[in-house]
């Protein structure tokens, strides 16, 4: 039959989590609070949100102190309107995950309903945000989680966020060839649908043009 | 002997897709690997934020040829978050057979292209063969054979046909019974086990720290999977397992165990389908009309600023999450960020250096196990 964490487990370990960040980085700017999905089964997950000279000794506290083994995604946001104070966004998703390396001939099998404490599966949401700017950065979490490498790579060829400390930091998405400077996700950048109502404005799609014709390669 | 790197691909019946491996081989020894991703990359995530929410679907299909649903419902459980929506059960219920009918076939396609890199060119037609099936099934509910545009934010484009379900059961249990086929064939010859035993292995926690995921996990000895482990759908409600192999030594999972978890995890989704085909929320055999309520919840267009969504997801080939950022273009009508994980993207890496040490020859083997899809990769 099938099974799943539920959701008393997922705010369980939630809970543990905001409270373990809030004791060890109280009085700072950084702020774990517990949130849940807006969708049918209204999972629990952690935000934080954190400046970026922190983000360094956040990660390891979630690694090495609440298990977060796993580091799935790095988004980067450009913000151009957002503000002094908020020019560009960074999120990264990290997970824990009750995986560990197996003796030959055996194998863990997990019950859902019956795992505890930190062997519970956490989503963890983290937001840093940077001030405008032409050069965001935050530092690299690389040497923490494997993962993040070709993620933090993939961040700065399409936004163009810096990761101080990042090794080999090359295009991955774009031509190795790309004007230096060029990264296609900030907002001024625009496609050519941007605030254009095909099916009005140019039925027939014969003025259809990038509006940033000429201007980049 | 003088060492020398070696360029494998784009285009290379190893790379299932156009990338490159450039490999420094000390003669027939693979001592440095470097891989190039980029060839096809479209784009999705700036093309998004110039679409609304439904007209988002297409693109996700396109994500990944070879497993399209997933993708498009990967996405929308993220909308979803972001729209806050609850879905009708019966749409659950329909999505889950349509997830599941796409892992079979996904894992079929794999299969088949898996058999000729090892050597085994009966096992592609065999595979394209039973594929077949399932995408027939997939193109009564979407209407096209692989690019189906069929969830919707809130439920489903449409109710399964008056039929589907006979058809997907008399389907299901003939497949049943060609797995054991493909076993008999496979795990009894020695071409196969020769070239697939003893060779990529990868321990589960350095794959975990590098952000693999899925069937690759499984097969070296965790039954983590996200359908149980971060819930959606209604996978508690349906009759399965997680598939979970026994990896035969502590260097981790091989490529043989790889293979197996993935034969494994096609039993599963038979199982999990002819469960679900019998409980599923307002009968089997009935067909609601295009938008009634049992299959297509009410959902609002726009999201405000500030407002997030995110999904995770259990993809054919490892965990894909979307983050969509609420507050875009038409005041809220679009995405303002929208942002794309997957899985294979962070693998590929992964396995280039997971060649290291082995020879030339096991390239194909190594890199077929982990059942790479470029068109994810490059988005």
């Amino acid at each position: 039959m099938g099974m799943r964490i539920t959701n008393a487990q997922a705010d369980a370990a939630a809970e543990h989590a905001v409270e373990s960040v809030n004791a060890r980085f109280g009085g700072s700017d950084v702020v774990a609070t517990v949130e849940h999905h807006a969708n049918a089964l209204k999972m629990a997950f952690v935000r934080i949100v954190a400046p970026p000279q922190h983000w360094t000794a956040v990660a390891k506290h979630l690694k090495f102190d609440l298990g977060t083994n796993y580091c799935s995604m790095v988004t980067g946001t450009h913000h151009p309107e957002g503000g002094a104070e908020r020019g560009w966004e960074v999120v990264y998703h990290l997970m824990r995950q009750p995986v560990a390396n197996q003796a030959p001939h055996t194998n863990t099998v997990h019950v859902a309903e019956e795992l505890q404490g930190m062997d519970v599966p956490l989503e963890v949401e983290v937001v840093l945000t940077l001030p405008q700017g032409q050069t965001p950065s935050v530092p690299s979490v690389q040497s923490l989680w494997v993962g993040a490498d070709w993620n933090e790579k993939e961040t700065w060829d399409l936004v163009g966020i810096q990761f101080e400390g990042h090794e080999n930091m090359h295009r991955v998405l774009n031509p190795h060839d790309s004007p230096e400077g060029f990264h296609p996700l900030q907002k001024q950048h625009k496609i050519r649908y941007h605030d254009f109502n095909e099916m009005y404005d140019d039925a027939q799609g014969f003025g259809r043009k990038p509006t940033d014709e000429g201007r980049v390669k | 002997m003088a060492q020398m790197w070696i360029t494998m691909g784009p285009q290379h019946p190893m790379t299932h897709g156009l990338w490159t491996l450039r490999v420094k081989v000390d003669g027939e020894t693979v001592v440095d690997t470097d891989a190039e991703l980029g060839y096809i990359h479209r784009g999705v995530e700036k093309i998004a934020e110039a679409r609304d929410f439904t007209q988002i679907t297409p693109y996700c299909d396109r994500l990944c040829y070879v497993s399209a649903m997933t993708w498009a419902n990967s996405y929308i459980y993220a909308a979803e978050d972001l729209l806050e929506v609850e879905v009708p059960e019966r749409a659950e219920y329909i999505r889950l057979i349509a997830a599941e009918c796409q892992r079979l076939a996904s894992h079929l396609m794999w299969l088949g292209a898996y058999g000729p890199d090892i050597g085994s060119l009966t096992l592609m037609t065999w595979c394209m063969r039973d594929r077949e099936m399932f995408l027939d099934l997939l193109q009564e509910l979407g209407g096209s054979r692989m690019h189906y545009n069929y969830p919707r934010v809130g439920g489903v484009k449409r109710d399964m046909p008056v039929g589907f379900a006979d058809r997907l059961v008399a389907k299901v249990k003939l497949f049943e019974h060609r797995i054991d086929e493909y076993e008999m064939m496979l795990d009894e010859s020695t071409i196969w086990l020769v070239r697939l035993q003893g060779v990529g292995y990868a321990k589960a926690e350095e794959m975990v720290n590098a952000g693999v995921s899925g069937p690759n996990i499984r097969a070296a000895g965790v039954n983590y999977d996200v359908r149980w482990a971060h819930p959606y759908s209604v996978y508690d409600q349906v009759d399965w397992e997680p598939a979970v192999e026994k990896p035969t030594s502590v260097k981790g999972a091989d490529c043989y165990d790889r293979y197996r978890v993935r034969m494994e995890e096609m039993r599963q989704s038979c199982r999990m389908m002819l469960d679900a085909i019998e409980k599923i929320p307002g009968g089997k055999n009935t067909n609601y009309a295009n938008g009634d309520e049992m299959i297509l919840a009410k959902a609002p267009t726009r999201a405000p600023e500030g407002a997030t969504g995110f999904s995770h997801y259990e993809c054919t080939r490892g965990a894909s999450q979307f983050y969509i950022q609420g507050g875009g273009d038409g005041r809220g009508k679009n995405p303002y960020r929208l942002s794309i994980r997957s899985p294979m993207f962070i693998t590929i890496p992964f396995v280039a250096k997971t060649m290291i040490g082995y020879k030339v020859a096991d390239i194909p083997a190594i890199m077929g196990s982990f059942d790479p899809c470029i068109g994810e990769t490059d988005r």
